[in-house]
């Protein structure tokens, strides 16, 4: 016989202003199988859980339905309140007359007959609740990082300086990511390369930390302190034990004129190539869409050239399942196309060039050697207009949102500029100037006060080529008059956006994603760091737009997520899995599709000689997530979920 | 030759060479113009084998009947290409080896009988992605372009109405070949939640339910539609979901024996329209 306690929590005014918790409190008593039925102002609090943990004593009760907020707040607290007074955790529920009742309803009569049908439905449910166990699933002590940039390789340093094992993989050649693109950094201007490499080297080298560039990941299987990761090796033509890395591939590679996207389309390389000088690993690979050989099946001089024979052209792509306990996803962000400005001529004049193209030609590693020198031919420019918000804060092209960086960019390439090219003048059209963080209104004060660059607030309209020059139409919003500059160069700060493969490669690993493809934190305050799926961590600019300071912040605080998660030996798991009625299965596999962790596996009925008598699917209970695809889906009605069976369903909603 | 006298001489020769141990096929009927499934083992019995356009009915269910193909032995089956379609969903739903089922493929036009080259059922993909290409109108169009511009009450009341007339006999059921399932959700009783008696409610869910379990799997092949004793246009609304599938996933059933269930699978490309 059910012996059911109900509590009824007024969360001060929240319920009971719009709930008449005595009448509930009463009809709820008269309900078959209801033992307890009482009210109190707050259940949460040490002395309502108290009152709920005597009367499960008291009357030896068989289940408890705490009619209050939303399980997502206090499921946890009461169920563990039924435990210390002996009570199975699974056999306590949550009515939630809060937030789907007292909240939304004006009625105080209606709500409080609604909350009736909610507790009731759950007393039924309860009524048919089994006592579950926790089930206990093994941690893989390994921590995988997605991205070498600097918010990734600070995460596996991290992470590795801590004892732990660490992979991270990178899928360009090398690592660095965007900070070894850049120049000086803001607002201590010390140069990018000669923080950011040491770095670099110093991961490759870490003996907890194996590094795998140029390789992608294919899939993510299984979930926290589980992970099955599928990478792939992409084919480099260059055996990466063989190599030492001496450049003489490219000094002798014929190919020599391919725009490099290391320099941003402002330099050169060849087709077997190491993005930058000094690159991680120093071990080239080969353009294979520029080699020429792989283009006329002639040539091979790199490998004419190679002492080591280190050149394979039948190299193929390689796979490796590795097995990891948490992701951290760095991937980082692009920098937006600016050919959507065609009234800032951008593409159309070779001079109107990016804010990261800046960086390049103010980089001593860049294409110029550090000379601010315009690109189309190579004289210093003695006016440069550079223009702000050039694509973020503009719904018009698609980026409502603010890319956080430009401003303090801004100022720095102007300060670069004035200390580089004497006498050279600086104009910077900008909408707001935000600069808020350590020393970085003082660095934009800076730029303004010493090194003279001249601030005007407006939008500029056009940008088109007279006599020689790039002549700027804007308007300065404080004079209140439009203004036209002939200026030498004009630099966009560019929007910072998500990688182009973003949305999918979230889809790849099970993360939730907005609207411009940056990656949901799961709640934007508390939790900034952790997605939505346990043991997937975020870091850096795939995220948001972030600074170097935030991202580097960011990327240590996955390492402390995943260090803490590594801290168990063993994770407890909640008991709410799928189970598979064996007799009625038809064996059609559906589940085994629909599942989205690979949970369900297919086993074969024998009998007693051995024979296959049937296929049906069976569920892995350390695997499976207690999702319900798989219940759903199933024709027969032979799966069904633990804590949430078809008859507590059923039963719940036949209450209402 | 006919073709009726071409797959006879075919049975006769697979059935004595041992290269198939039953031929599934059409007999004569109860009278002229109907035809009923015969099973025949025995190469003396080929003669009782009939192809006309009579021959309507999909016999790909009996193909999943509890132990005929467990010893792996070749079944050989005649089939239109709806049939054809079946094999393959069944194969890719593991309920049979694709690799078992010899296909006596034909279809009709008009009142002539064409047979349809191959034998096992990826050489047919051909004719499989033309119908998918010809995008077949419903059994009767008229009365589905009827129901189409019907609003949602009208149309409601129009199938409240078809529906009053089933008697929960599950005759639908048993003659449709993707209904193989060892225990139908409506033979379920704990919970019951189909509901048995025939009265609204329950023909409604019962009806629905046989919708939507049948949708991105029926291929409309009209056996429930013939089985039905009180004439529900069933496949009416096995042609809308097909349609439904087509549109929003361009999932037309069976095309191969490796296509994935299309409500069990997901694809990164997939439309994400319902999600706000």
């Amino acid at each position: 016989m059910a012996k059911i306690g109900v509590f009824i929590c007024h969360c001060g005014e929240n319920i009971g202003a719009k709930v008449d918790c005595t009448k509930l409190a009463a009809a709820m008593g008269e309900h078959p199988g209801v033992a307890v039925s009482v009210e109190y102002k707050y259940f949460c609090s040490d002395p309502g859980q108290e009152s709920v943990k005597r009367a499960i004593r008291e009357n030896n009760l068989t289940g408890v339905v705490v009619a209050a907020c939303s399980p997502r707040m206090h499921e946890a607290t009461f169920r563990k309140a039924c435990a210390e007074a002996g009570l199975n955790p699974y056999l306590c529920e949550i009515a939630n007359i809060r937030e789907q009742c007292s909240w939304v309803h004006t009625d105080n009569d209606q709500a409080t007959e609604k909350a009736m049908d909610i507790t009731r439905s759950m007393v039924e449910k309860v009524k048919r609740n089994n006592k579950l166990q926790p089930i206990e699933v093994p941690v893989t002590r390994r921590a995988l990082v997605i991205g070498g940039g600097i918010a990734g390789i600070q995460a596996a340093l991290d992470i590795a300086n801590a004892g732990q094992d660490v992979v991270l993989v990178e899928r360009e050649p090398s690592l660095g990511g965007h900070m070894a693109q850049l120049s000086e950094t803001f607002p201590t201007l010390d140069c990018s390369q000669c923080i950011m490499t040491p770095r670099m080297v110093e991961a490759a080298q870490h003996p907890k930390i194996r590094l795998l560039t140029y390789a992608e990941i294919e899939s993510v299987d299984g979930y926290i302190g589980n992970f099955s990761v599928r990478v792939r090796m992409k084919s480099r033509y260059v055996d990466i034990d063989k190599c030492t890395g001496c450049g003489d591939c490219i000094t002798k590679c014929p190919a020599k004129k391919i725009s490099s996207e290391f320099d941003c389309g402002l330099g050169k390389r060849t087709a077997i190539y190491t993005p930058f000088a000094q690159s991680v690993p120093n071990i080239p690979v080969i353009d294979k869409a520029n080699c020429i050989y792989f283009k006329n099946g002639k040539c091979k001089i790199c490998a004419k050239t190679c002492q080591c024979d280190a050149i394979n052209f039948d190299m193929q792509d390689a796979f490796e399942d590795i097995e990891v306990g948490a992701i951290v996803v760095a991937t980082g962000f692009q920098v937006q196309n600016n050919t959507m400005y065609g009234e800032y001529g951008y593409g159309k004049y070779p001079d109107v060039i990016n804010g990261l193209q800046f960086e390049r030609l103010a980089s001593a590693s860049g294409p110029t050697a550090g000379k601010i020198l315009r690109p189309s031919d190579g004289v210093e420019p003695q006016t440069v207009v550079f223009i702000q918000c050039a694509g973020s804060r503009d719904p018009s092209k698609g980026v409502r949102y603010c890319s956080k960086i430009c401003c303090m960019y801004t100022a720095k390439h102007a300060m670069l500029y004035a200390h580089k090219v004497h006498g050279g003048k600086a104009h910077i059209f900008y909408m707001d100037i935000r600069a808020a963080g350590k020393g970085y209104d003082e660095f934009s004060r800076r730029a303004i006060e010493e090194d003279e660059a001249a601030y005007l607030r407006g939008r500029v309209s056009k940008v088109w080529q007279e006599n020689g020059k790039l002549m700027v139409r804007g308007v300065d919003t404080l004079l209140g008059r439009p203004v036209e500059i002939a200026a030498d160069m004009v630099v966009l700060a560019t929007a910072m956006i998500a990688q182009p493969d973003a949305k999918e490669f979230a889809k790849t690993i099970g993360i939730g994603y907005d609207e411009y493809g940056f990656y949901n934190e799961a709640h934007l305050k508390l939790r900034p760091v952790e997605s939505s799926t346990a043991g997937v961590f975020l870091a850096g600019a795939c995220q948001s737009p972030k600074d170097i300071p935030d991202s580097v912040a960011q990327a240590s605080a996955t390492a402390s997520k995943v260090l803490a998660l590594f801290s168990k030996d063993m994770l407890e798991r909640e008991p709410v899995v799928a189970t598979n009625n064996e007799a009625t299965c038809a064996g059609c596999w559906g589940c085994v599709l629909a599942c989205p962790y690979n949970a369900i596996e297919q086993k074969d009925i024998v009998d007693r000689s051995g024979r296959v008598i049937k296929r049906v699917a069976s569920v892995n209970p350390g695997l499976c997530q207690g999702c319900g695809t798989c219940v759903t889906f199933c024709r027969s009605n032979s799966l069904d979920l633990a804590g949430f069976t078809e008859r507590q369903i059923f039963a719940e909603v036949m209450g209402l | 030759m006919s073709i009726e006298e071409q797959y006879r001489t075919r049975a006769k020769e697979l059935l004595s060479g041992g290269a198939v141990k039953m031929v599934i096929g059409y007999g004569k009927g109860s009278n002229a113009s109907r035809r009923r499934p015969i099973f025949i083992s025995s190469a003396d019995d080929v003669e009782r084998l009939v192809l006309d356009d009579a021959c309507i009915t999909n016999l790909s269910g009996y193909l999943v009947s509890e132990g005929l193909l467990s010893d792996e032995k070749r079944v050989a089956v005649f089939l239109r290409p709806e049939g054809i379609r079946a094999i393959n969903i069944l194969a890719a739903e593991s309920q049979l080896d694709a690799d078992q089922i010899v296909i006596f493929g034909f279809d009709v036009a008009g009142n002539e009988v064409k047979a349809l080259k191959g034998i096992h059922v990826e050489e047919f993909s051909d004719v499989i992605t033309s119908i998918k290409e010809s995008a077949p109108e419903a059994a009767e169009e008229e009365l589905f372009e009827k129901i189409e511009k019907m609003s949602p009450q009208e149309r409601f009341s129009f199938w409240q109405e078809e529906f009053s007339k089933c008697i929960k006999c599950y005759a639908c059921r048993q003659a449709c070949p993707m209904c193989y399932c060892r225990r139908c959700i409506v033979d379920s009783n704990q919970p019951q939640w189909v509901n048995t008696s025939s009265h609204t409610l329950g023909n409604f869910e019962w009806n629905i339910v046989r919708a939507f379990h049948l949708s991105g799997r029926c291929v409309e092949c009209g056996n429930c539609d013939r089985a039905c004793p009180v004439n529900i246009p069933l496949r009416l609304i096995n042609h809308r979901m097909a349609e439904e599938v087509l549109g929003a996933f361009d999932h037309f059933a069976g095309t191969s024996k490796t296509q994935e269930p299309v409500l069990a699978s997901f694809k990164k490309d997939d439309s994400e329209t319902f999600i706000l």
